[in-house]
């Protein structure tokens, strides 16, 4: 089974994606089989930190389902509204409309209708893929379709394709917030990788995170990014959150530059400060996954 | 009454110190704001107001409540739970999961005992301030639930109701382009996509412009942190022109970062710096908009 080690951090914009490509990166180079897992399915990037597709190894719709209504023989007896939690359905002139934004295609409509005039219909909600990506890591990512639900089905689809290639480790990008695609990120996973700013807003959310963690009952390490954007704060964040510091990023525009070219940091300034020091928090992290 | 969404995709670009820089600069133009921080799993926008929030109401779904004492472990109800919240071991117990749990109640509908019963529980809360003119709700979801999309819907309901007063809504949208932010989206009069001149910046950008295609909107993009070294600019202005709309661009500036991690709003504390100034265009923008 493969050690599962999500990246997430509650706040948006605190260096997840950066942290996760790069990790995979350093675990391939060091010879450690590991599979980058895009879990952000709404704001897909991890394909694109590791430099963008090398070649598709697979690719598949993201399906879900809805209902359908024969108005043969429907009885118009509105069984079916009162019995859906979602308000997906309306009473018109012809029957029992649906609104498909609404449904949520668990059939509980289907199963009080007593003229059985209700059925399942599959419907496209996104897609699953995986490719080599140009930096040589292995990237199972998916794309939810724009304005859809069920991220989390979508997020659980990808880990479980992602554990079949029975990798050493999976290294798990998660979506911003602690909802639904996060919580499905974390089921099953043997660490959490908090990655925090040294802002009010930025701890706030590691901390809901966290509390999260706790009840999922899953190990929680943090990082610390850009902590020299706030010093006095981040000194103030190592005293007082609830986890353990792995360690500590400074600010480097070479961030952004490694972004622009689609090229892991480690991959493009492998002998600077900062890629020294991510090295070594990814050592210490690889201590943990007892790899 | 107009309504503003403020979004753009990726997350930490800026959207909420938009948001909260915008009611205030509204605010001090003699304008009635309501601000709507629907980023639910992890609500930002009080920590630059000084505000204290007061509890409006819960936010409730849908969970089954099962009678042991009337349980026949027939098993109907598992057979139906399209999720698997529920586990039968034969003859001895029927497991309940709400964690996993929809809420769609298949199992209640199902059982011919009725020994489930529907159930309501809390996943969520709405709370509501005010500092000066510029009145604030937020929605914000219990660590551990996973509704979130229905969370930002009835923090939006909500304000909705009670908007009657206003010259302008406001409403902080979360990261992402899935199903909660295509609800806010499709209230507005105008979306401001916020981006910032990253390879991730421009990529999440392009897939919210998907998303507005769909609910149709008139929008503006602002690109944040403008001059960040290195970043993608050409891309990023090629795609602008290709979409047709207007920019505004806030400069990458030391007093908004020093605002920003102190919980401060630039307009108030640093209202000559260069970010200000650039805010402050955007509001007088707003301002002929609402009138």
């Amino acid at each position: 089974m493969s050690f599962e080690v999500v990246i997430a951090s509650g706040k948006g914009g605190t260096g997840k994606t950066f942290i996760s490509s790069n990790l995979s990166y350093f675990l391939y180079t060091i010879g450690v089989e590991a599979i980058a897992v895009d879990a952000d399915v709404e704001a897909p990037d991890l394909l694109l930190a590791l430099g963008g597709v090398k070649e598709v190894l697979w690719r598949e719709e993201f399906k879900g389902q809805t209902i359908e209504i024969n108005y043969d023989t429907c009885v118009k007896c509105g069984a079916c509204i009162k019995a859906c939690r979602f308000n997906a359905l309306k009473m018109e002139d012809i029957g029992p409309v649906v609104d498909y934004a609404l449904c949520e295609g668990f059939g509980t409509c289907m199963l009080v209708c007593p003229t059985a005039s209700i059925s399942f219909k599959p419907v496209k909600r996104g897609e699953l893929y995986a490719a080599k990506s140009k930096s040589e890591v292995l990237v199972v990512t998916g794309d939810l379709d724009v304005g859809e639900k069920n991220s989390g089905l979508l997020v659980y689809n990808l880990k479980k394709r992602a554990r079949e290639y029975n990798a050493e480790v999976l290294v798990v990008d998660a979506a911003p917030g602690i909802g639904c695609p996060v919580i499905s990120s974390l089921a099953g996973a043997n660490l959490l990788i908090v990655v925090v700013e040294p802002s009010p807003q930025s701890v706030k959310g590691a901390s809901r995170l966290l509390k999260l963690a706790e009840k999922l009952k899953i190990e929680s390490l943090a990082v610390l990014n850009k902590y020299d954007l706030n010093p006095s704060f981040a000194e103030k964040i190592e005293q007082n959150l609830k986890c353990e510091i792995v360690g500590e990023i400074g600010y480097d525009e070479k961030v952004v530059e490694s972004y622009t070219s689609m090229t892991p940091l480690l991959k493009m300034y492998p002998k600077a400060r900062i890629s020294k020091n991510l090295v070594g928090i990814f050592r210490k992290i690889r201590e943990r996954l007892s790899i | 009454m107009k309504i503003i969404a403020v979004g753009g995709g990726k997350g930490g670009t800026g959207k909420t110190v938009l948001a909260v820089n915008l009611a205030y600069g509204l605010a001090e133009k003699g304008r009635r704001v309501l601000l709507v921080d629907l980023d639910v799993d992890n609500p930002c926008t009080y920590t630059f107001l000084d505000i204290k929030l007061r509890m409006i109401k819960e936010v409730y779904t849908y969970k089954p409540k099962i009678l042991e004492e009337k349980c026949t472990l027939c098993g109907e109800c598992v057979k139906y739970c399209p999720v698997h919240a529920l586990v039968l071991i034969p003859e001895r117990k029927l497991l309940f999961f709400p964690t996993l749990c929809e809420s769609c109640l298949n199992c209640m509908v199902v059982c011919p005992e009725k020994a489930i019963l529907e159930d309501k529980t809390v996943i969520g809360w709405i709370k509501q301030g005010s500092m000066g003119s510029i009145d604030l709700i937020v929605g914000e979801i219990k660590p551990g639930e996973r509704k979130t999309d229905e969370v930002i819907s009835e923090t939006l309901n909500y304000a909705l109701e009670n908007a009657d007063s206003y010259d302008l809504l406001i409403l902080d949208v979360p990261p992402g382009t899935g199903r909660g932010v295509y609800e806010a989206l499709k209230h507005a009069d105008l979306v401001i996509a916020v981006t910032e001149p990253t390879r991730l910046g421009l990529n999440d950008l392009r897939k919210f412009y998907k998303l507005l295609n769909v609910v149709k909107k008139e929008s503006v993009v602002v690109i944040n942190k403008y001059g960040l070294k290195k970043g993608v600019y050409g891309e990023l202005e090629a795609l602008i022109e290709k979409l047709k709309v207007r920019v505004f661009e806030i400069p990458y500036d030391k007093h908004l970062v020093e605002a920003y991690i102190s919980g401060k709003i630039v307009l108030e504390v640093f209202p000559e710096s260069p970010s200000a100034k650039a805010i402050k265009e955007i509001v007088d923008e707003l301002a002929i908009v609402q009138a």
